[in-house]
C-alpha cells in the first residue's frame, strides 16, 4: 500500500514538473513573440525617422534650390522648419537606438553629416547674397551634393544595420518557435504516457483493492455468521483511545438489538449476574496489570430474564499498530448443562463401579468362604469316612466334589476377569520372551504330561502389564492344550512379526502405525470359522463341560487383556485342522 | 513334656475355621496347645491378662468384627511386651494388597486358608516346624506367602 502511494506521489510530482515546464515554455514563447513584434515596430520607427530625416534634408535642399532660382523666400520654409524638425527626429532616433550601441556612432555621424549639410545650406544662402556668387554657389553645391550622397549612404547603412539586427532577431525567433512546439509535443506525449501508465496502474490497484475489499466483506460476513452459529462474540478494546467495540452478536447474546447501547464495561456489567460482577471487575484490573491470556466463567441475565453461562477468553494484540485487547465471549450454557449431565452420569458410573467393586469383594471373599468350607469338609469326610461309605454314596460324594470344584474355578476365573478390567494398570518395559518362558514354566507339568511340542519365535520387548501378558499366554496355550487331538502330537507355534497397519486390512486402521503381530497356531481340534467371534464372549463355550471342562471365561480374559494394551485379537479356525489366534500389540 | 509343647493361639470369628484349625493340630505329630479367641478385642484382652503365658505363634484372621486382624497386628507390633510374638496371618484373602500390608506391618508369614483339610494340616505343620526360624532371622519377603 505504501509502495503504491509512493508511486502515485512520484507520478504527481513528475506531472506537476512537466506542466510547469510546459507553461514556462509557453510563457517564454509568448514573451519572445511579443519581443519580436516590438522589435519589428522599433525597426519601422527607426526607418520612419531615418526616412523623415532624409526627406527633411532633401526638402530643405530642394527649397533652397527653389529660392536660389526664384528668389522667392517661400521656398525657404522647409529649410527653416527642417532644422528644428531634424533635431526632433534625432532626439526620437536617439531615444529609439539608446539600447543599440552599435547604431549610436552611425547616428552621431549622421547627425554631424546633417549638421554639416545644413551649415552648407546656410553657407549657400550667405554666398547667394554676397559676391562671386555663382562660383561659390557651384562649389557649395558640389560639396553639398557630395555630402548629400554621404548622408544617403549613412542612412542606408543605419537602415541595413537595423534590418540586419531585425533579421537576426527574426532568425532566432524562428528557431525558437521551430523547437518549442516539438518539445511541447514530446512533453505532452510523455505526460500522456505517464498518465496512461498511472491510470493502468491505478486501475489495477483498484481491482486489487476491490478484490481485497470483497474478501474483507466476505470474511466479515463469515465472522458475523460464525458468531451467530457458534454463539460467541468479539469485544475489541483499544487501549490507546480506551474505546471498546462490541460485535453485533454480543448484543444478540444479551437479548438486545445490535449496537443498542454504548459499548462500555459498565453497560456490560448490568447484564452480569450480581454475584459474578466481581469476576469481571477484578478480571479487568488483573488484565491491565499482568497482560496475560485468561479464561473466565460467569452468569449473564439476558434482557428477557433468562440466565445464561458465559465464558470469556482474551489476548493482547500488539501487531496491529497499537495495543489492543481482543476478547472472545462465548455462550457456554449448553456446554455447561451438558457438563452437569456428564458429571451426574460420571457420579452414577463411579457409584456403579463401586458397586461392582463391592460385588468383586463379595465374590472374592464372601462367596469363596462357604465354598472353601464345603471343600474342606468334603476333604475331611473323604479322608476319614470314605472307607465306611457305600459305593453309590461314594459316587454321589465324588459328584459333589467335582461340582464344588467347578464352582470354585468359575469364581476364580470371574475374579480374574474382573481384575483384568480394573483401572490401575501398571505398564512396564518387559521382555515378552521372558514372560512366555514364565508361562511355559508354570504350565510345564501339563505340557510334560502330554505329547506336546511348542515352538517359540523371538518376541520383542514392549511396555506391557507383565502379569496380564503372562495370563494371556497362559490362557492361549492352556486353551490349545485342552483342545488337542487324542493320540497325536500337538504342535503349538508361537510366531511374531512387525506389521504396518496400512498393509494389514484386518485391523481396519487408516492411520500409519506399527504393530507386533503374534500368532499362536496349533494343529488341534480347531473350530468352525463361524464361531470365531463368539468364542471371545464370556461364558460362551463350543463344547459341553463333560467333554472339555472349562468356564468359558479364559478367552474373554484374553480379549480383555489385549484391549487393555490397545491391541486386537482374532481367532481363525478349521474344524479338525487347528486354530490360529492372532494378537496385535502396538509397537510403540 | 508340657514344656516342650508349642502354644498356638488363633483369633478367628468363624466357628468352622476354628474347628478346622483345632482338628488340623490334633492330626499333627508335634505336641501343641491350641487356644482360640473369637475376635480382635478378645485377643488383645486375652494377651493382656496372660502376659506371662504368651503364645509361641499367633494366627490372625484378617476379616474379624470389632477389631480386624491388621489392626491387631499393628497394635501388637507397637506393644513392647508383645512385639516379639511370631505372627502368622491366616486369611481367605490372598490379595496382593493384603499380603503387602501384612508384610509391612511386621507379620512373619502369610497363609491363605486352603480348600482341603490335608493341605491345611501340612501348612500348619510347616509353620510350627519352622517357627524357630522366624525368631532368628529377619523378615523375608520371598517366602512370606507360605506354600507347600
Amino acid at each position: 500500500m505504501s509502495k503504491y502511494s509512493i508511486f502515485l506521489k512520484i507520478i504527481f510530482v513528475i506531472s506537476l514538473f512537466i506542466l510547469l515546464f510546459i507553461s514556462s515554455i509557453s510563457y517564454k514563447h509568448a514573451n519572445s513573440l511579443d519581443a519580436s513584434a516590438e522589435l519589428l515596430s522599433h525597426s519601422y520607427k527607426v526607418q520612419i525617422q531615418l526616412e523623415q530625416i532624409q526627406q527633411l534634408v532633401t526638402d530643405a535642399e530642394t527649397g533652397q534650390r527653389g529660392y536660389i532660382i526664384t528668389h522667392d523666400s517661400a521656398f525657404l520654409t522647409p529649410y527653416f522648419n527642417g532644422r528644428s524638425q531634424v533635431a526632433k527626429s534625432f532626439a526620437t532616433l536617439k531615444n529609439l537606438t539608446a539600447n543599440q550601441p552599435y547604431l549610436q556612432d552611425d547616428v552621431e555621424e549622421l547627425e554631424k553629416l546633417i549638421d554639416l549639410r545644413f551649415s552648407r545650406l546656410s553657407n549657400s544662402l550667405l554666398v547667394f547674397s554676397g559676391p562671386q556668387m555663382a562660383e561659390l554657389l557651384a562649389r557649395n553645391m558640389l560639396s553639398g551634393n557630395k555630402l548629400m550622397n554621404d548622408i544617403h549612404s549613412k542612412i542606408n547603412q543605419i537602415k541595413d544595420l537595423e534590418k540586419a539586427n531585425f533579421n537576426n532577431h527574426q532568425i532566432k525567433y524562428k528557431q525558437e518557435i521551430l523547437f518549442t512546439p516539438f518539445i511541447t509535443l514530446v512533453l505532452l506525449l510523455f505526460t500522456l504516457f505517464v498518465f496512461i501508465l498511472s491510470f493502468i496502474r491505478i486501475n489495477k490497484d483498484l481491482t486489487k483493492l476491490r478484490k481485497s475489499n470483497d474478501k474483507l466483506l466476505i470474511s466479515a460476513e463469515a465472522i458475523k455468521q460464525a458468531e451467530i452459529i457458534g454463539e460467541f462474540c468479539i469485544s475489541i478494546w483499544n487501549l490507546k483511545t480506551n474505546k471498546l467495540t462490541y460485535s453485533d452478536n454480543l448484543y444478540r447474546l444479551l437479548g438486545c438489538e445490535p449496537q443498542s447501547f454504548e459499548a462500555t464495561i459498565d453497560n456490560f456489567l448490568k447484564f452480569v449476574h450480581i454475584d459474578d460482577r466481581q469476576i469481571i471487575t477484578t478480571g479487568v484490573q488483573d488484565l491491565l496489570q499482568k497482560h496475560e491470556t485468561y479464561s473466565r466463567f460467569y452468569r449473564i441475565i439476558r434482557n428477557d430474564g433468562q440466565e445464561r453461562f458465559f465464558k470469556s477468553t482474551g489476548k493482547f494484540v500488539e501487531n496491529i499498530g497499537y495495543s489492543t485487547h481482543i476478547s472472545v465471549i462465548k455462550d457456554v450454557t449448553q456446554v455447561h448443562i451438558d457438563n452437569l449431565i456428564l458429571e451426574k452420569k460420571n457420579r452414577e458410573l463411579e457409584l456403579s463401579n463401586k458397586e461392582l467393586a463391592s460385588f468383586n469383594q463379595i465374590a472374592s471373599h464372601d462367596l469363596q468362604e462357604p465354598l472353601r468350607k464345603i471343600q474342606t469338609f468334603i476333604s475331611l469326610i473323604a479322608e476319614r469316612e470314605m472307607s465306611t461309605m457305600s459305593d453309590s454314596c461314594q459316587n454321589y460324594f465324588y459328584r459333589i466334589e467335582t461340582s464344588v470344584d467347578r464352582m470354585r474355578k468359575l469364581i476364580d476365573d470371574l475374579l480374574l476377569f474382573s481384575r483384568t478390567s480394573k483401572i490401575d494398570k501398571i505398564f512396564e518395559e518387559s521382555d515378552l520372551n521372558q514372560l512366555l518362558k514364565n508361562t511355559l514354566l508354570e504350565l510345564s507339568e501339563e505340557i510334560d504330561q502330554q505329547n506336546v511340542h511348542i515352538e517359540c519365535a523371538l518376541l520383542p520387548a514392549l511396555r506391557v502389564i507383565p502379569f496380564q501378558i503372562e495370563q494371556l499366554f497362559k490362557n492361549l496355550i492352556s486353551n490349545s492344550l485342552k483342545y488337542k487331538k487324542q493320540h497325536s502330537e500337538q504342535i503349538i507355534k508361537i510366531e511374531c512379526e512387525k506389521v504396518i497397519t496400512k498393509t494389514t486390512p484386518i485391523l481396519n486402521i487408516a492411520s500409519d502405525s506399527t504393530y507386533y503381530k503374534i500368532t499362536v497356531t496349533d494343529n488341534g481340534l480347531g473350530f468352525e470359522q463361524q464361531y470365531a467371534e463368539q468364542i471371545f464372549t464370556i461364558f460362551k463355550r463350543l463344547h459341553s463341560s463333560d467333554q472339555y471342562p472349562g468356564t468359558g471365561i479364559g478367552l474373554s480374559i484374553c480379549k480383555k487383556i489385549v484391549e487393555n494394551h490397545s491391541g486386537f485379537i482374532f481367532a481363525e479356525g478349521k474344524s479338525g485342522i487347528g486354530a490360529i489366534f492372532t494378537i496385535f500389540l502396538p509397537a510403540d | 513334656m508340657q514344656n516342650e509343647s508349642t502354644y498356638v493361639l488363633l483369633a478367628d470369628d468363624d466357628e468352622d475355621d476354628r474347628l478346622f484349625f483345632k482338628e488340623a493340630f490334633e492330626a499333627i505329630r508335634i505336641k501343641t496347645i491350641v487356644k482360640t479367641v473369637k475376635d480382635g478385642v478378645e485377643l488383645l484382652n486375652h494377651l493382656a491378662v496372660n502376659r506371662n503365658k504368651l503364645p509361641h505363634i499367633l494366627f490372625l484372621d484378617l476379616n474379624m468384627p470389632f477389631k480386624s486382624g491388621m489392626e491387631c497386628l499393628m497394635e501388637i507390633r507397637k506393644t513392647d511386651y508383645l512385639k516379639h510374638i511370631a505372627i502368622a496371618i491366616y486369611s481367605t484373602s490372598a490379595s496382593e494388597q493384603d499380603i503387602e500390608d501384612a508384610f509391612i506391618n511386621g507379620a512373619n508369614v502369610y497363609i491363605k486358608k486352603p480348600h482341603d483339610f490335608d493341605t491345611l494340616r501340612k501348612l500348619l505343620e510347616k509353620v510350627v516346624t519352622i517357627n524357630g526360624h522366624y525368631q532368628s532371622s529377619g523378615l523375608n519377603r520371598d517366602g512370606f506367602l507360605l506354600s507347600l
